[in-house]
């Protein structure tokens, strides 16, 4: 099933050619030792109008020219954005448009040449453009390319006339490029979720200081020859690296779905500790601080260019992580009285880095909306107190219920019993919630019980605790725990509905997602039966809590109120794990159980940083087509009005 | 294949909240007792080999969340069990009276070939709790319930102190060879080996 299908395209004219043209190439590669004197360079297709979504907002596309070039035996591809006109909307916005900027130059492709290229992914949405995804032999995944004025199939004739172009077995949608590596190495790679590390991409960084003058190239419109490119120096040295044994020293391999197999779990934890790299091919990632190394390992010849500069040109499509925000710089958010100015920028900006723990107090409260974005300082000091006493007259509802009163009030006994068992049993490990007769162990099951008067339909439900220990940990306040607890329970209260229709829908929407973003995938679960996705019912019900370690769940939560991408990143994220685990998953043919038990043996094994990473190119890449996948109103998004709260029944807890 | 299929025993294990399931798979397989399990969210289960008659058995224990608001889940755990342990706190009157919700949502969701006759065992947990002093459903009230039901096998446990787990799983493990699947267990060569299969549980079990 893994084998590449060569023969489908054995009866296509334009592959017959490039077969032949293929072992002329070779041998010619072959031949070459040194940089290859031929001169000039001809393009052999260019495309113009071809756009990149770094994020949904339209008005955040760039749009560029897309080319390939040959020289002499060698092609590249290069994308460049356009210039200047194309930000004009941002005018006033002096800051966008400068991010702008730097983002356009971040996501500029200069000149890769195709034999670094792993695979191309061709998607063809029946809504919207054909686009593709280009990924490198070193995992790493340009953003997909739209096509705004079509090109699609003359790109990839183009391209078969010049290279090798294989197509996978399992996606006839992937054509994997020079694919001379074992077979299953080569299936998976081309269905992997493009794997983005921090690493800036070698090869764009070097061709961007060795060859400045193709971007001015670009203005030479029409002219197909760019003679000044020094492009050729490429030529018979890509993949050497692969090769290397000098490189595995500093390979350290942030991806689990290309270990060898290990149990569930340790595989992460084990890579990184002993980058052990039985194929060398699955190996080419290294960490941030190694860039300089890989890059002068990679290029030989080339000077060593400081980790600075490939921060700047690191590719953009699953963005690195950011430090958390922090004090000085949450100030710049706020004008004189305190209110948010931006608040999509302090968005953006904790969705990509979250916040330092001892901001969060402040912070998280304006995320979960207890505060407003353009609230002032006075106004939010007003509102404390208020909600301060508000919260104490709720409380008072069942602190003034005499043991006389309870003992004819069974509801309220046995829905006091239930979140005292529950209490004690949550976090304990934690120094915060540890011990005999620990204080805040009291206030978690004050503040549950006075939100079980609060919302009285809705009540207690297992979960909830878990939900709002971190809350109580950061506030250290009852009051202002609970409002921010009953804020998140706005969003979250469908997933403890009686009739778990918050869950389900969740549950459909993200075997929806798998289906959008990973077909092999979707199609193994559904012979395994397993598309009721029960097995991620956990992660989704108290959002990944018990997956992760107490500060990630943290950072976890503050990314996700954001709200950023997608108001059901969190389902983004569990494709991308999923996808990440899907190698062993299929390989081992798991079956309901095994997948369950596989699934809740992850926790504590999870990389946050790299999951989210997957998980917010994996929002990029569905797009709309994603956001269709998931139906109105599942949550965490706001109900509508009149909403949950009057679909409760009668409680029966 | 075949005789793959035969060698794992699937047992669930319900009650309300609190009771003690997890607490008590725990102790089975692990033969420890933590204050600190959390409450269960979804379903897992633990796997023990277990040895009879010179044959050997993975028992399979599944454990779900108590919270009767989760139970639309259990339509997908429960299919193919061998047995349903059913769980509740010697101290909780209102557990002991959930088992006949908890017995009865089985049997709907699970849908077993022979509803009359398919293996439950009762475990009456928490019997250290104040040294008994705590306790409100006496021994007596929940044979009678048991008896009422077909005679399901009835023991008293102690999850912490790991007070007759051993002698439960042990016989939850019995009654669950028995639901064997007729087709398997009556294979020319192990046609007599458990008895006849569907002989009636007379009065509690026997090991
Ligand atoms: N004294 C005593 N406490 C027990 C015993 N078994 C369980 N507990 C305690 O009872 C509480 C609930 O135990 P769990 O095993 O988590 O209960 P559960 O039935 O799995 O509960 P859910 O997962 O919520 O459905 C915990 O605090 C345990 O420590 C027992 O035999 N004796
Ligand atoms: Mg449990």
């Amino acid at each position: 099933m893994h084998e590449t299908d060569q023969h489908d395209l054995s009866d296509d004219a334009d592959y017959a050619a490039s077969q032949g043209l293929r072992s002329n190439l070779q041998k010619e590669a072959a031949k070459r030792s040194g940089p290859s004197e031929t001169s000039g360079a001809e393009v052999v297709y260019q495309k113009d109008n071809v756009t990149i979504h770094p994020t949904q907002y339209a008005s955040e596309r760039i749009s560029g020219r897309l080319r390939l070039i040959k020289q002499g035996s060698s092609l590249f591809m290069t994308w460049i954005p356009y210039k200047s006109s194309h930000t004009s909307n941002d005018v006033g916005q002096g800051s966008n448009a400068r991010l702008f900027e730097k983002e356009r130059n971040l996501y500029t492709i200069r000149a890769v040449p195709l034999t670094d290229v792993r695979s191309i992914r061709r998607h063809t949405p029946t809504l919207g453009w054909q686009y593709l995804i280009v990924v490198l032999s070193s995992g790493l995944a340009f953003p997909p390319l739209y096509f705004y004025n079509g090109g699609v199939k003359e790109f990839l004739a183009t391209l078969k006339q010049h290279v090798f172009l294989g197509r996978s077995a399992d996606d006839s949608n992937v054509f994997l490029v020079n694919d001379l590596q074992d077979p299953l190495q080569r299936s998976l790679s081309s269905l992997e979720l493009p794997r983005v590390v921090s690493v800036a991409n070698g090869t764009s960084s070097i061709s961007a200081s060795s060859v400045p003058s193709i971007e001015d190239s670009d203005k030479i419109n029409g002219d197909n020859h760019v003679g000044s490119l020094r492009l050729s120096e490429y030529s018979g040295k890509q993949r050497q690296k692969s090769h290397d044994p000098r490189d595995l020293s500093i390979q350290v391999p942030s991806l689990p779905a290309n270990a060898p197999d290990k149990g569930p779990g340790d595989t992460e934890k084990d890579l990184t500790e002993a980058p052990v790299a039985s194929d060398p091919l699955e190996k080419t990632q290294c960490r941030k601080e190694k860039h300089g190394q890989e890059a002068a390992t990679r290029v030989g010849t080339f000077e060593l260019v400081d980790c600075k500069e490939f921060d700047r040109l690191s590719l953009v499509w699953g963005k690195p992580r950011q430090p958390p925000l922090g004090f000085e710089e949450w100030a710049t958010f706020l004008d004189g009285e305190g209110r948010i100015m931006d608040s999509k920028a302090l968005r953006k900006r904790i969705f990509y880095g979250g916040v330092e723990h001892s901001l969060r107090k402040e912070v998280w409260k304006v995320l979960l909306g207890f505060h407003a974005y353009d609230s002032t300082y006075a106004e939010r000091e007003y509102l404390k107190s208020i909600k301060k006493a508000e919260y104490e007259t709720i409380k008072s509802q069942w602190q003034s219920i005499s043991p006389a009163q309870a003992k004819k009030f069974t509801k309220f006994r046995e829905r006091k019993a239930l979140i005292d068992k529950d209490v004690v049993r949550t976090d304990r490990s934690i120094s915060f919630y540890d011990g005999d007769d620990n204080p805040n162990v009291t206030l978690l099951r004050d503040i549950l019980l006075t939100y079980s008067f609060y919302n009285f339909d809705l009540g207690y439900c297992q979960g909830m605790s878990d939900l709002l220990s971190p809350i109580l940990f950061v506030m250290e306040c009852e009051s202002e725990s609970f409002w921010c607890f009953v804020a998140l329970m706005e969003r979250l209260g469908p997933n403890f509905n009686r009739d778990q229709n918050g869950m389900h829908s969740q549950l459909f929407a993200l075997s929806k997602l798998v289906e959008l973003l990973d077909i092999p995938l979707h199609n193994y679960l559904k012979q395994a039966d397993c598309l009721n996705y029960f097995f991620c019912f956990r992660w989704i019900l108290i959002q990944f809590k018990r997956e992760l370690e107490y500060g990630m769940t943290m950072r976890l939560w503050e990314v996700l109120w954001t709200h950023y991408l997608s108001e059901h990143f969190h389902l983004y994220l569990s494709v991308a794990i999923l996808k990440r685990h899907r190698k062993k998953i299929m390989g081992e043919q798991m079956d309901f159980d095994t997948l369950l038990k596989f699934i809740n043996e992850l926790s504590g094994h999870l990389d946050l940083d790299s999951a989210l990473r997957d998980a917010e190119a994996l929002c990029i890449c569905a797009g709309e087509n994603g956001a269709a996948c998931i139906p109105p109103g599942t949550p965490p998004s706001l109900p509508v009005e009149n909403g949950f709260l009057n679909s409760q029944q009668d409680d029966d807890d | 294949m075949a005789s793959r299929r035969r060698m794992l025993l699937k047992v669930i294990i319900l009650g309300d909240s609190g009771v003690g399931k997890t607490s008590l798979m725990n102790q089975y397989v692990n033969k420890k007792f933590s204050n600190q399990y959390k409450a269960t969210i979804g379903a897992d289960f633990l796997t023990k080999e277990v040895q009879f008659e010179d044959r050997l058995f993975t028992l399979q224990i599944w454990d779900t969340a108590g919270q009767e608001r989760f139970q639309s889940l259990g339509v997908a755990f429960y299919r193919g069990a061998d047995c349903c342990v059913l769980v509740y706190d010697v101290n909780v009157m209102k557990s002991f009276d959930d088992l006949n919700n908890w017995r009865e949502e089985f049997l709907i969701q699970a849908s077993p070939s022979d509803p009359e006759n398919f293996p439950f065992v009762v475990l009456g947990n928490k019997i250290d709790v104040d040294g008994g002093n705590s306790r409100v459903v006496s021994e007596k009230k929940a044979k009678a319930w048991c008896a009422s039901k077909g005679n399901i096998p009835y023991f008293e446990t102690s999850a912490k102190e790991g007070f007759n787990v051993e002698a439960a799983f042990e016989c939850i493990a019995k009654n669950a060879l028995k639901n064997e699947p007729e087709e398997e267990i009556y294979l020319p060569d192990t046609i007599d080996v458990v008895g006849g299969g569907r002989q009636q549980r007379s009065s509690g079990c026997e090991c």
